[in-house]
């Protein structure tokens, strides 16, 4: 008998070919399963809850306090005046930037309050020209201060013009009806 | 004189070699570059608009409630009443103490469930809030 070594020639490669399909799968899998979009929206820190009984009503100067109303039929008032949305912002501005230099018991505050049946986007816009005037006063005195604009400071220097020109707005207490 | 056919000699085919390698860098991108989709939203509302917004960073400390068109409340993946937002909220807070919560509100809708949200959110100690918004174009 005659042995014979067998002669194989048998290719000792993967096969390849589908791994692109194999892979354009996974990768539709992930188109589907996740979201890309980001989240945008405006920033507040709400006050601390306190039972009714335990609140206590902190007096506050007339000139630190920028109250804002906004009624059910859309009409807003600033401290006591009526002014269309879009003026709020030039309004506050001029205010916030007279008590840059004043101590942090002394800084603006502004004070949001709306009834129960008035429309949420313009509240959202009431909102977003506080922060506007806000954000236009921070720009202007990193601007001035550092000579670069507020999101190309440091972050020291950041917190600092953040000190300088705190954000202060308080969401009034709801009224029982 | 003899004719002969002129004869291309260059391969005709296209090398997909190195498909698999690009497909899997597109497919790295994508994972590293969103997010897995956690719950189905099953409310209809559309944002407000505003100019002076900011970009939440981190997207794992949010925690949304949406509030549709109708005044449904949504959290997590059910729809609940006012009264459960807190103790729900309130857990969540004790798992990750510097949750932000993120209020997609229909803009149509009034403020007096946005005061109601907040009052339950104070109680429950959440209290960084993101009211959703949309760039003003």
């Amino acid at each position: 008998m005659v042995l014979l070594k067998k002669k194989g020639s048998r290719s000792a490669e993967i096969p390849t070919s589908s791994m692109a399909d194999i892979a354009f799968l996974l990768l539709l899998f992930f188109l589907v399963a996740t979201v890309i979009d980001v989240d945008t929206g405006i920033g507040l820190t709400l006050p601390e809850y306190l039972p009714p009984e335990e609140q206590e009503v902190v007096p506050l100067s007339k000139d630190r306090m920028a109250a804002l109303l906004i009624n059910e039929n859309g009409d807003v008032l600033l401290n006591g005046e009526a002014i269309a949305i879009p003026q709020i912002k030039q309004n506050l501005i001029e205010r916030i930037k007279s008590k840059i230099d004043l101590p942090a018991n002394k800084k603006l505050v502004v004070s949001i309050k709306t009834d129960r049946k008035t429309n949420y986007n313009l509240y959202i816009q009431a909102l977003d020209q506080v922060k506007g005037a806000y954000h236009e006063v921070w720009e202007e005195y990193s601007m001035a201060n550092y000579g670069k604009k507020f999101d190309d400071l440091i972050p020291e220097e950041s917190s600092l013009v953040r000190e300088k020109i705190p954000i202060s707005i308080s969401i009034a207490e709801p009224e029982k009806i | 004189m003899k004719f002969e056919k002129k004869r291309a000699t260059t391969k005709q085919e296209i090398p997909t070699a190195s498909m698999p390698d690009i497909v899997f860098m597109l497919l790295l991108f994508f994972m590293v570059s969103t997010t897995l989709r956690e719950v189905d939203v099953l409310v209809q509302f559309k944002l407000p608009e505003a100019e002076a917004i900011e970009k939440i960073e981190n997207k794992r400390l949010i925690s949304y409630i949406w509030v549709g068109n109708n005044g449904n409340i949504q959290l997590n993946d059910n729809l609940v009443k006012l009264e459960e937002v807190r103790p729900i909220m309130y857990s969540k807070r004790v798992q990750l103490p510097n949750v932000i919560v993120s209020l997609r509100v229909d803009k149509n809708s009034d403020m007096g469930i946005v005061t109601d949200i907040q009052q339950e959110l104070r109680k429950a100690d959440a209290r960084r809030i993101n009211y959703s918004a949309m760039l003003k174009q």
